[in-house]
Parts: C-alpha cells; structure tokens; sequence
C-alpha cells in the first residue's frame, strides 16, 4: 500500500480532500518540522507595518526599549530570586519577550540559549492549539512545555509561555525558562547519560495549557509532580515560573499606556529588523571566505569513540552560513544526539558570547546567517533520538564562532565594527560537573547538578593572559556558588572545593586560565548516586588559536570500596591525605581503594566516603610558548600554576629553582636552540600531507564522521564499519557496552578455561 | 540640642551643625593626606557663623558624628597591608576564583557582557599568601578532622615570612562552630605574642559576617583587614584632633548599616559608603517627621546616580550580600544601588539603532565635560544641559567652573549632529530626553524589585545634579512629587545627625517552620530562642562598652525566611523575641507570607513546599535625640515671588520653541515663593529645572517642592501622549 501523502497521482482537488481528511482526523500533534527548520524572521505582519507606520520616532522606540529591558531585568530577578532549582539560583535561566508572530525580539540576562528556541513552542501553539477546539488561545494562559523535539535544548528546561492580549488582541508572548534538573527521567537530574531512547528522557511535555485564567490548574500540576522525582520542585518552580510571566505582562500594561500599543508592536518588529540588519553589516565587513574548525568528542558518555563535529562558516558579501556537514551520524541508542534547532541556539550563544557582546539578545543575532547540517547527523538529529545530553555535542558549537570569526577578523581594520572585543581563544567547553541524586540528609529525594558548570577557565587573549575559572561559555556572570550551601542542603562533602588545577591548562605567549579541580565524596545518606556528563578525557576539547596550545584532557577519577571519613579519622592519615587529584591517583594513599579512571560515568550508587574527582578544564591558549614573557612565567610559578618542569620543558627558561631568578641570556639561547629543533623537526606541507593523511580512518578506531570528504561519512570501526553518503545518513545503533564487555569477559574465560583445560 | 555631623567625601568635607534651633551648613576641600584640616575648616566657619571657637563649641556638643568614604578611597586606590590568609585545606583558591563572576560584580551590565574583555579586580589577598590548614568541620557544625596544629604553626610561619600584615582565618562552617578559628587565634596569639607581632591583626570570619558562605564570608574579612590600618590611623587622627580641640567625648562613626558606634566597635567594613548610606537615613527621618510616605532617596552627581528607598511602615531594606566596589561581601548594608550615570555620562550616537545612547562611559571630573576646556572631548549630558540654556557658563559651581558653550556645541555637533542629521539642540533634548529615562528606568527596576508601584513615592532629590534633571525622572516614573530635601548641599552630613548608636548581629542557621514531608511545625522553642538571646547578649555587650545603660538597649529581631529550596530570603521584622507557642511560630508565618506576596504578587506564595528561618539578625540599639526638621510641608506659607534676574532661551523636550525663560537667584528659596514652570533656579550648590508643567514651591529650611498637577502629567513636556 502507498503512503498517502505522498500518492503523486492525486489531482488537487483529491489532494486538498486528502489534506481536509487528515487534518479533520489528526492522530497526534507531532512536532512540526516546518517551524523547527527555520530561524528566519516571520515576514513583517501587516498589523506590524502599520504599527510601524503610526510610530515611526526611532528615539521613541528607543525608549519603549528601555522600558523592555527594564522588564527583563526585573522578571530575571525574580526567577533568580524565587527559584527553586538550583539552576536558577546561578543564573541557569531566561526571561523573554516575542513578537505576536513568535520571534524573540528581547531576553533578559541568563541563557540565551533557552530564549531562542521559545519561538519554536510559541508557532506551534499559534498554529496548532489556537485553532484546535478543545483548546484554543485566551487570555491568561500559561503554556508549560519542556520538550526538545518541539523546541528546546533539552528536557531537564522547562519553559512557561503566556501570550499577551490588549482589547483583545494578541499583541506578543512571553516567557520564563528555568534549567530544572529533575524530571523523571531514567537517571536523576533530567540529563541521563545511559538514556538509549526517548522513553528515558522523562517529562516530555508539548506545549499545553497549565494555566487557566492565570491560574495553575492542580490536576494537571499533579500529573507532573507525579512523575518526577523531586514534587517539591516542580510545584514551587511553576509558580515563580508564571509569576515572572505575570510581571513582564504588567509592565507591558504600562507600555501600552504610556507610548501605546503600536509602540509596543513597532518596537518588537524593528528590533529585530536592526538587528538582522547590524549583524549583516558586519558579516560584509569580515573578507570572503570559508574558515573551518573541527573538533571531536572522544566519548558518547558510555564509551570511548571518536565523533567529528564539524564546522565551517562560508562568507560571501552579506551572506554568511554555518555548514556542518561531515559531522557525526546521530546515534540513536546514545543520549548525545541534538537537533539543528536547538544546535543554532548555541552558535548564536557564542556569537553573543565571545564576538559581539553588544548585540541585543535576541533571535535576529542568528537569522542573519544560513544555517547547513546534514539530516541525521549528530548536530541535526530526528526525533527518533534521544538527546537529553544534547549539550554535549552542542557545547562543543559554543566556541566554534570565536575560534572561526577570531581567524576571519585577522585583517579586519580595528575600527570596524564587526570589532566588538578583544580577540580570545577558546574557553573550556564541557559541562565538568557532578550530576547527583538520591536522598538528602533531610529526607528529602533531590536529583540535579552542581554549579562547578559555570566556572570554566577562559582562552587566552592577543593582549593577555585568560582569566580562571570564569562564568561558563553558556553566559555571562553565571555563579559557582559556595560549598558551604550547598552542603546544609545535600550530603556530600568538599574534600576539595573548587582548587585551580596546576599544569593542565592551553600555554602560549599568553596562557588560558586555569580550571579547577572537585573532589567529592558522599555523607549522611541513605542513598546516593554521581552521573557525569562531560568529555574531554583523551582528546581536548578547546583548542589554542595562533599557536597557542589547547587545554589538555580530563578523565573522572574515582577511590571507590573505601570510607575516606572513617580512613582519616585514623592517626597519621590526614598528614598523608594529599588534596590533589593528580597526587592521589598517582600516589593511592588508601589502602583497599579501587582507584579508576574514565571517561565519564552513567548514574552510579555510592557510598558514604567514596571519592569522586574532576576538573573544570581550562582555556586554549593564545600565540607561541616561546613568545611569553620570561617573568610572566616566573609569576605562575609563584603562584604555583605550574610546576618547574613545565617552565623548563615547555617555556624553555633557564632560571635557578630557589631564587626563581631568570638568567634572560640563557633563556634566549635555549630558546633559539627550540625553534632551530622545531625547524629540524619540520617538513615541507607536501611531504607531511604525504606521511600524515591516511585514505580512511584506521580501522581499530571506533570513528563517526566524514574524513577528508564531508560528503562520506563513516561510523564504526573493523568489520562493523559502516561508509554511508552524507545526504542519506542512516542511524547508527551502538551495542550496548555492557553487553560488549560480558562477551569480552566470557571470551577471556573461555580462553582461560581452553587454557586450564589444555594444560 | 547641639551636634556636629560631618560626611567627608572624595571631593568636599561636608559639616552640619546643630545648636538648638539653629542650624549651620558648611563645605570645605577634603584634604585626603590629613583629613582634619578639611574637617577643621568646614567646622571653623560653621563656628564664625555662631560666633564661636572651635573649642568652645566642642565642649558643648553632645557629639560628633563622622560617615567618611575613607574606606573607599583605600579601596579604590588598592591601599591596604600585605594579607596573608588561613583557610581549610582544598579551599584555597575560593578568592582566587570569586564563584566565576568576581569579573563583572561592580560592573556595567554592558561590561559583564563583554566576557573576552574580563579581568578581575587586583587581588587583595595574592595566591602566594593563601596557606591552607588540615582541619574540616561539616555543615552541622560536627568535626570531620581535627585541626593539626603542627601544620597550623609551619603555614602561620611561612605567612609571617613572607611578610603578611594582617592575618585572616575564614574555615568552613566556622559560622555554625568556631572552634577551630578560634583555636587558631589562640595559638597565633601564643607564639606571637604582641612583643613579636602587636601590629599583625588576626581577623576571625566567623566574627566579621555571621552568615554562611566561604567566599563572601572570606571576602568581607580580607575587605576588613584591608582596611583596618587605614581607618585605624585616619579615624584615630580624626579622634586626636577633636581632643586637641577640646572635645572630651568619644567619636561616633557612621556604619553602613544604618546605624553608629564608637570608634573601638566599628569594624572597617561596615564604613564603607557610610556617605550615601547617611543619606538615606535622612531621608527616612525626613520622611517620617514630615508624613511624606514613601519616598525614593536619589543622589545625582557628576559620575554616579545613588538610589535609596524609603517607605512607610519602617520596612528596612539591606542587602546581605553587597557589593563593594569590586567585591560581594556578606554585611548588613543599607540597600543603595548606584546607576552609572551622572552628569558627565558620556552621550554617544548609537549606530544600531540610529539614536542617542548615555554612558555607561563617564567623563568624570577630569576631563570632565567638553564645557569644563580641561581637555574632554566628548559630548556629556552637562554640555546638553547647558547647550539647553539650563545652566549658567557664568555661575556653575558658585563660580568655579566656568562652561564654554562653544566647545560644547563643537562636540555635539561632530559627534551627534551628523549621524543623526539634526542640529545641536535637537540632538541635547534627545541626550536629555535619554539620561532621563534611563535613571527613571533604574529607579522602577529596583521599586518594581521589592513590589512596590513608583507612582506611589515621593522623589527625593539632592547631589548638585539631582534638581536639574528631577522633572524629567519623576515625569518617566509617573512620580508627581519632588522634595530637594533641607539641607540638600550637606544632605548626607545631615542624615549622620539623626542616627542611633546600634550594632547589627546575625547567624546563619537551618530552621524548618514547616516541614512538608512530615506535615509538622516547628516546636523546637529552645533552639531559637537561644541563638536569639545570644546575639542579643553581643550587642547587649556592644552597647554597655559604650557606656549605655542597660534600660535604655532596645532589641529589634529581624527573620530571613524563604520557601523550600529558594534563593530569596525575605526579611521579616517581628515583635516577637522569643518562640513560646504554634501561635508565634504561625504568626510568623502569616507575616512572611504576606512580605512574600507584597513583593512577588499575591499567590506567588508557596507555603506547602515547606518554611525555613535561614538567618536570624538582631539589631541592638538605643534610641538619641535625633535632629528635627522644620514642618516642610508645601503651601504653609505665601511669600511674593523675586524679580528674575534675567531671561535665558532655554530648550525643553517636546516643545518645538524655545522659550524665554525667568532665570532666579537663590532669593527664590525664600519659604513660601512660588514659581510656575519654566523657570529656572541658580543657587551656589545646584541648579533647579523648573519645567513646563511643573511649579515650584519653597518651604521651610529652604527646601523645594517641584510638584505637578494631575493635569499636567499627560503633557509635562509639551509632548503628545501617543505618536498615534
């Protein structure tokens, strides 16, 4: 039997009875593919067009702008402030507001991110619910929604939205997001690494209406407390969610009354319509080109592989697109995998992030450029996925537009405007944090993550060195927090709190700033478990820019079968307790410990005194190691940033240990002696090219993406490889690993048995 | 009853004097190398006016009353002693790191933005004199290991080596047991003992901020140390010099807070911004003597706009976690929000959107404006005001500033006019139009922040910019109301004359009111009650070293509540001092409930995810004589209005023409004179916009009403409502 929407023998009249027919006994709103794929502006309205005719005063306009932003910083306030999560408590969290057609014309301080994929549930519910009898669009409705596959970054956010009438009519939306963490999913925190489908996401709402006549409608609030793990959460977080909403929709009221309502409506259009217009002007500022950077996550969260993230950025006059092709194939029994809309969030991130910081927040930022992904790849998923661990293939895009733009800026006059910041390399990109869950020391069930996200070490810059540990490459001033609050609500203790990880970090003429080391261990409950979330272990994710060297790797380290509380309490063990995770993995002070180290882990129980350890990567750096200023290299050693090794070994300065004294005479012949080594050590291009590049991917390596050629893409490694054209990616299923290592297990014993037995 | 109060700025030492019914306001250069010269200027002219030696009159005052931005001018110029720091091993680089935002705290929003460009403030502790101790103590207060006081003693060695002047110890959870800082303490001060190290303080944490938090706490610390050798040795030169001069009594100093103490109770920490902090405090006394409801303090000068509230029913606002200068701190700080705009804000064309933008950049004092001719050449909103004919180029600044008009219209023409294709005027009555909305913008965001409608305040307007722009703020804020408070030159001189002597304890604790998995309410009296009675007991002490007798010591027990997991605490004040029944705990609940909902909408509420006491404060006081304001109330009195002392075109937004304006002397703050705007007032500390709409009223104590009719607020600029 043929598939009916596609029966091309049908004449029009037969195939708008079709259409009637299908859309009168519609099975089930799915996400529609139509409203996900594009990041362009609605076209001008003609409610718009005349708005704008009526209030044609820029400076006018310029004020209702600040009205608006005065909204959002009032409304972020509030969430920060009410927020139960304890992503909004650091920030983890956006207000904003949208045109009547849906684009988001402004957002408050916070991520960014959350606000540009709102358009996407606010068209659907334009399209869908408006018209739906049962359930149609009022006034003071309140719309929860928290599922990627209708617009989102992942199902751990969830998002309240509230359309915004005057006299009746719908003048634009607003909306709340709060990264929540907990949402019922098959691991707690809402991100589960081990998910293999999407039935272990969680909560997987579509947009629906919670919110009657501005209230919370308790059957349907139940039905979500029913199915997460911490209800206390959900509850309180709905309301503050609703209660910001509230806010911005007064402060609208006030709008209207003061400039009026085409003012309103004026603003929000031409807003985005600068914008568009402002990034367009910069892109004709940058020179015609194509840059490529490419980068590979070394793990899917549950085994080691290798999966390209490609991207280029194409510049042509005005138009600019961002082409991923060559990327990865999505994995469809992996959590990693995200989709092209929620991925243009993020390049829009550091768009904002690290070139253009005083560009309003808003969807226009992105619409300017074109955007280019091949179908089911690991960037641009289906909704088959799972990707509640969309962040980590989408981190990896939030430093691509600073490692790109930063190459294309290289000959572009000081004075342009497409010149917004200082150049700066890469800043860590992996979310190196502790994902927890279980049973407080309150008696409370709890399931979320800790706020070491948002302090990763920054690129170094052309000018300086990069600062430590700053606020995440998601957004701006995001908050570490402090240790001791978070201990009176969860039980586990700091062995280390957060301590700047010495030696690992992106050298240069100007160094990345340093991460930071976490060492953890559980206490006081019944029952608790760690997942993480990042990778980065053996292949480094943020690279160097003009020589600088990239940040260096990071595995989870683990002392697991001991009680460190118990163990120190014995006399003399403090004394030999080492507080470093490279000392206490090298050394294994703690007899009977099992000391691992791996990538990552899926949610795994512990208990009371086991030791967990990670650390927040640090920065790419910036320029030649053998540019940096001797004495800056003096100055990290005082601060103990790094050991004498490196000072000799890689900045090659001769100096004596005790004085730290620097011989400069000495310094600049071993480093003239380096750089005629390195021109030894060198080839011609050809010759290289020659040696290095190989036909495919070597066989051993479990390899996903294109090599060489962006249209082949590869998965898999030896006999299960799989070579497939790039516009006709096929999903790829992993073996479970688990079952991977049972077989590697059974074969051993059954060689060992062979063994015994012959001998 | 008779008093000094002086405020010493960066810029002048301002004195107020009362001697019963009269009341004498005087300015002097401040003389930052030796800050008595300026206070002893300031106070000999107020003693010419009273016929007086300065002797003479210091043996007559009940007391002298200093607010001092000493502590942050030493912040500001990064002087301050080598410290070295204690903290629990694996904490060491908690300052270092400053919870990943320390970049952008005291910054612009635009700034913080700009994260390539971040740099954190110049460390105050150096990496190099952090040591960490074996210790641990968890969040119940129990010892996880014990401190090692042979490693304690090779770390306090290594410190003093390497030439730390001050020590500071902050462990973690000191605040819910200090044992171990404590112990440190003891044993610092046995092998060093004051023979060895007398000049070497050691700063506890848990004594300096009572609240949880190892960065903030660290931080209010190490801002202390910083600055107790520079307040020690300019406040004690300060108390010298009023001995040498005969006066017998202790000093008292200004506290951020809200209150004073003497000299041997004030913390360096809690000086800082005591200036502004005054301010606000004479702001609410006002408001109180004068019925004036609610009422927003502002401070308009040439870098900065200060913002203050105040409203009725004695709600206090503090922020628990200020930021100082560059710094979060954990210190009960009046709350007081700095907009970075003034009078030199910097106007510039904004090519996006193809208008005017107004700062964050400032051209401070030097340059300065383009009309100052010291060398600025960029367009601020003084060369607006004065290219709008508001100013005098004759007479700014009593005459000390003389403006150059043409310099000013240079500027703007080159730097506005062109892109925005409009001539001179046009482009400063869209700089002004600009700057104004956006401190009304300012103003709302932090009144809206707490709840509150800004319609319903007052605007209270003082700083030598604050009265030339008041019209237009109140005008975007929908405020009718403008009081330029008595006294407004030395305003916050004023302010330090109305305080209480009171000192401000708190502690960090986890109390659960209601618990919603067991469905049970707090009975466990004892406990709270206990750690009310001992910080009680702290400013009991406090206060009797200061030489109070014990009927006089007043307790006011201030709650920091929240709902299940929260951020916010909300403050509750409560009549209560101890727990007795359910009925007290529910009373408490009830009013935390309400606060709740003033603030974040009615229904916001969320009692059923559980009630927590998070900090428990007790402000120990004792009520004195506060200085008394005249009744300022408007229309008291008629009195004829002077001649002009001449016409000037000036420029207003909205209005196409410009009109001649009647420009008056300060004649015109005669109590009683009523002006109907435009006009405009030129007295030796400001300038007064009378603008169209609006009138003028003088009342007692020269202070001024700029009030509005209803009538006038849908056109105060001549402006039409709606473009439509």
């Amino acid at each position: 039997m043929g598939n009916l929407n596609t029966t091309p023998e049908l004449s029009a009249p037969e195939q708008q009875l079709l259409k009637d027919f299908l859309e009168e006994h519609r099975l089930f709103y799915a996400p529609d593919q139509e409203i996900l794929r594009s990041h362009a502006l609605e076209p001008r309205s003609a409610r718009e067009e005349a708005a704008i005719e009526r209030v044609n005063d820029l400076h006018r306009l310029n004020q209702v702008r600040g009205r608006i932003i005065s909204a959002m910083e009032e409304s972020f306030r509030m969430v920060e402030q009410m927020g139960s999560a304890p992503g909004a408590k650091w920030g983890d969290l956006v207000t904003a507001v949208f045109t009547a057609s849906g684009d988001m014309s402004e957002s408050s301080a916070g991520i960014v991110a959350f606000a540009t994929v709102s358009p996407y549930p606010i068209k659907f519910i334009k399209k869908y619910w408006a018209t739906e009898p049962t359930v149609g669009l009022r006034q003071g409705d309140g719309f929860i929604h928290n599922d990627s596959r209708y617009g989102n970054i992942h199902n751990t956010d969830q998002s309240m939205i509230m359309p915004f009438y005057h006299d009746g009519e719908l003048v634009c939306w607003v909306s709340s997001t709060v990264h929540e963490g907990e949402n019922g999913a098959c691991e707690p925190g809402g991100m589960p690494a081990s998910a293999i489908s999407p039935w272990d996401e969680g909560l997987r709402m579509p947009p629906f209406r919670i919110v009657e006549d501005y209230k919370v409608r308790r059957d349907l609030l139940t039905f979500l407390q029913n199915s997460v793990r911490d209800p206390k959460l959900q509850y309180e977080d709905v309301y503050v969610k609703l209660f910001a909403c509230l806010r911005i929709t007064e402060r609208l009221r006030a709008i209207i009354a003061e400039f009026g309502v085409d003012a309103l409506i004026a603003f929000l259009r031409v807003n985005l319509e600068d914008t568009e217009a402002e990034v367009k002007r910069r892109i004709r500022e940058m020179p015609d080109g194509i840059v490529r950077y490419t980068s590979w996550a070394d793990s899917t969260l549950r085994e080691p592989v290798l999966l390209k993230t490609n991207c280029e950025l194409h510049i042509r006059g005005d138009r600019a697109t961002w082409m991923l092709k060559g990327s990865a194939p999505q994995l469809n029994n992996r959590a990693i995998n995200c989709l092209g809309s929620s991925l243009k969030a993020f390049i829009l991130t550091g768009l904002v992030q690290q070139m253009w910081p005083d560009l309003p927040r808003n969807q226009a930022v992105f619409s300017a450029f074109g955007f280019e992904a091949d179908e089911r790849s690991l960037c641009n998923c289906d909704n088959d996925a799972p990707m509640p661990m969309s962040i980590q293939v989408a981190f990896r895009y939030l430093i691509k537009p600073g490692q790109i733009m930063n190459k294309m800026m290289y000959g572009v006059p000081l004075e342009a405007r497409a010149r917004q910041t200082v150049v700066v390399a890469a800043q860590y990109n992996q979310p190196a944090t502790f994902i927890y869950g279980g049973v407080t020391q309150h008696l409370e069930i709890t399931g979320n993550f800790c706020a070491d996200i948002n302090g990763a070490g920054q690129g170094a810059r052309s000018n300086r060195d990069g600062e430590h540990a700053l606020s995440g490459c998601f957004v701006f001033m995001s908050d570490t927090g402090e240790q001791e609050l978070m201990e009176e609500e969860l039980p586990m203790v700091r062995l280390v709190a957060q301590v700047l990880a010495k030696d690992r970090v992106g050298w240069g003429k100007y160094r990345g700033g340093l991460g930071y080391e976490q060492m953890v261990s559980s206490r006081g409950t019944p029952m608790w478990g760690f997942m993480t979330g990042q990778t980065g272990s053996e292949f480094c994710s943020a690279p160097g820019l003009f020589g600088g060297y990239s940040s260096p790797a990071y595995p989870l380290c683990r002392v697991k079968g001991i009680n460190v509380f118990e163990w120190l309490k014995k006399p003399g063990n403090a004394e030999r307790f080492p507080y470093s995770i490279v000392a206490l993995m090298n050394d294994r002070p703690i007899e009977g410990g099992v000391y691992l180290t791996s990538p990552g882990t899926t949610f795994e129980p512990t208990t009371e005194g086991e030791i967990y350890m990670m650390c927040q990567g640090s920065g790419g750096g910036y320029g030649d190691v053998l540019e940096r200023d001797p004495e800056l290299v003096m100055q990290d050693l005082n601060q103990d940033l790094l050991s004498d090794e490196t000072a000799e070994r890689i900045f090659k300065v001769v100096y004596e240990r005790g004085t730290r004294r620097v011989d400069r005479a000495a310094t600049a012949l071993a480093r003239d002696a380096e750089r005629a080594a390195r021109k030894a050590r060198g080839k011609p291009f050809k010759d290289f090219v020659a040696a290095w590049v190989k036909p495919e991917p070597p066989p051993e390596l479990p390899y996903f993406g294109s090599w060489g050629d962006d249209a082949v893409i590869y998965a898999g490694s030896g006999s299960s490889r799989i070579v497939m054209r790039g516009d006709d990616i096929q999903p790829v299923w992993l073996p479970d690993p688990r079952e991977v290592r049972i077989a590697e297990l059974e074969a051993r014993i059954a060689a060992l048995t062979g063994s015994a037995e012959r001998a | 009853m008779k008093r000094v109060s002086v405020d010493i700025g960066g810029t002048f030492t301002d004195c107020f004097v009362v001697w019963d019914d009269r009341y004498i306001e005087t300015k002097a250069l401040t003389t930052r190398h030796n800050l008595a010269l300026g206070f002893n200027e300031a106070l000999d002219e107020a003693c010419s006016t009273l016929g007086f030696t300065r002797s003479e009159l210091l043996a007559e005052v009940d007391s002298v009353r200093y607010a001092t931005t000493l502590g942050t001018n030493a912040l500001l110029e990064r002087k301050g002693p080598r410290i070295g720091l204690l903290t629990t091993v694996g904490f060491r680089s908690t300052v270092n790191i400053g919870r990943g935002r320390a970049y952008g705290e005291g910054l612009s929003f635009a700034k913080q933005r700009d994260m390539p460009n971040a740099d954190r403030p110049e460390a105050l502790v150096r990496p190099e004199m952090v040591r960490e101790i074996r210790e641990r103590i968890d969040y119940a207060g129990t010892v996880l290991m014990p401190l090692d006081e042979r490693d304690l003693r090779v770390r306090l060695r290594e410190l003093v080596d390497a030439g730390a002047e001050a020590l500071v110890v902050c462990l973690a959870n000191a605040v819910v047991n200090p044992e171990h800082e404590l112990l440190i303490q003891k044993i610092y001060v046995e092998d060093y003992p004051e023979h060895m190290l007398g000049s070497v303080p050691m700063l506890l944490s848990h004594q300096v901020a009572g609240r949880k938090g190892e960065y903030i706490r660290t931080m209010s610390t190490v801002l202390d140390a910083f600055l107790h050798k520079a307040m020690y040795f300019g406040l004690s030169a300060l108390e010298l010099n009023l001995c040498a001069s005969g006066y017998t009594k202790p000093m008292l100093v200004v506290h951020n807070s809200g209150g004073m103490a003497q000299l041997n109770s004030t913390d360096a920490l809690q000086t800082v911004h005591s200036g502004p902090v005054s301010g606000i405090a004479a702001a609410e006394h006002l408001a109180r003597q004068a019925n004036l409801g609610n009422v927003v303090a502002t401070d308009m000068g040439g870098t900065s706009y200060d913002i203050g509230l105040v409203v009725d029913g004695g709600v206090k606002f503090y922020d628990f976690m200020p930021v100082i200068e560059r710094w979060l701190v954990t210190v009960p700080m009046v709350h007081l929000v700095t907009l970075g705009s003034g009078g030199g804000s910097i106007a510039t064309y904004d090519g996006m959107y193809k208008t005017v933008k107004c700062g964050p950049e400032s051209a401070g004092s030097d340059p300065g404006p383009a009309c100052y001719d010291r060398g600025g050449l960029k367009a601020t909103v003084t060369d607006a005001d004065l290219l709008l004919g508001y100013l005098d180029p004759h007479n700014y600044a009593n005459g000390h500033i003389k403006l150059n008009p043409r310099r000013s219209r240079q500027t703007v023409e080159d730097q506005l006019c062109d892109p925005l294709d409009i001539d001179a005027v046009e482009a400063c009555k869209l700089i002004k139009r600009t700057v104004d909305a956006d401190m009304a913008n300012g103003v709302a965001t932090e009144l809206r922040a707490f709840g509150y409608d800004p319609s319903e305040f007052t605007l209270l307007s003082y700083g030598g910019n604050g009265s030339l722009h008041a019209c237009g703020i109140a005008h975007n804020l929908g405020i009718d109301r403008i009081l330029a408070p008595p006294f407004a030159a030395v305003f916050s001189a004023c302010g330090a004359g109305t305080l209480d002597q009171m000192h401000i304890h708190e502690m960090s604790t986890f109390l659960v009111l209601f618990q919603p998995k067991t469905k049970t309410l707090f009975t466990d009296y004892e406990v709270f009650n206990d750690m009310v009675a001992a910080l009680e007991r702290r400013g009991h002490e406090d206060l009797l070293r200061q030489g109070f007798a014990e009927r006089d010591i007043r307790y006011r027990l201030e709650l920091d509540m929240r709902y299940g997991n929260q951020r916010v605490t909300t403050s509750v004040v409560t009549d209560l001092r101890r727990l007795r029944s359910l009925h007290d705990v529910a009373r408490i609940i009830d009013q935390f409930h309400r606060s709740y909902g003033d603030r974040f909408g009615e229904g916001s509420q969320s009692p059923a995810a559980g009630v927590r006491i998070n900090t428990i404060r007790v402000c120990s006081y004792v009520e004195v004589e506060a200085v008394r304001f005249a009744d300022i109330g408007p229309g008291l009195r008629s009195a004829p209005s002077p001649a002009p002392i001449g016409l000037r075109r000036c420029h207003f937004v909205g209005l196409d023409a410009p009109i001649e304006t009647p420009i008056y002397d300060e004649r015109a703050l005669v109590h009683g004179v009523a002006l109907e705007g435009p006009a405009v007032v030129t007295t030796p500390h400001t300038t007064y916009l009378v603008e169209p709409g609006w009138r003028f009223e003088a009342a007692a104590q020269r202070a001024v009403w700029l009030v509005r009719p209803q009538a006038g607020r849908g056109n105060p600029h001549g402006q039409p409502e709606h473009n439509a």
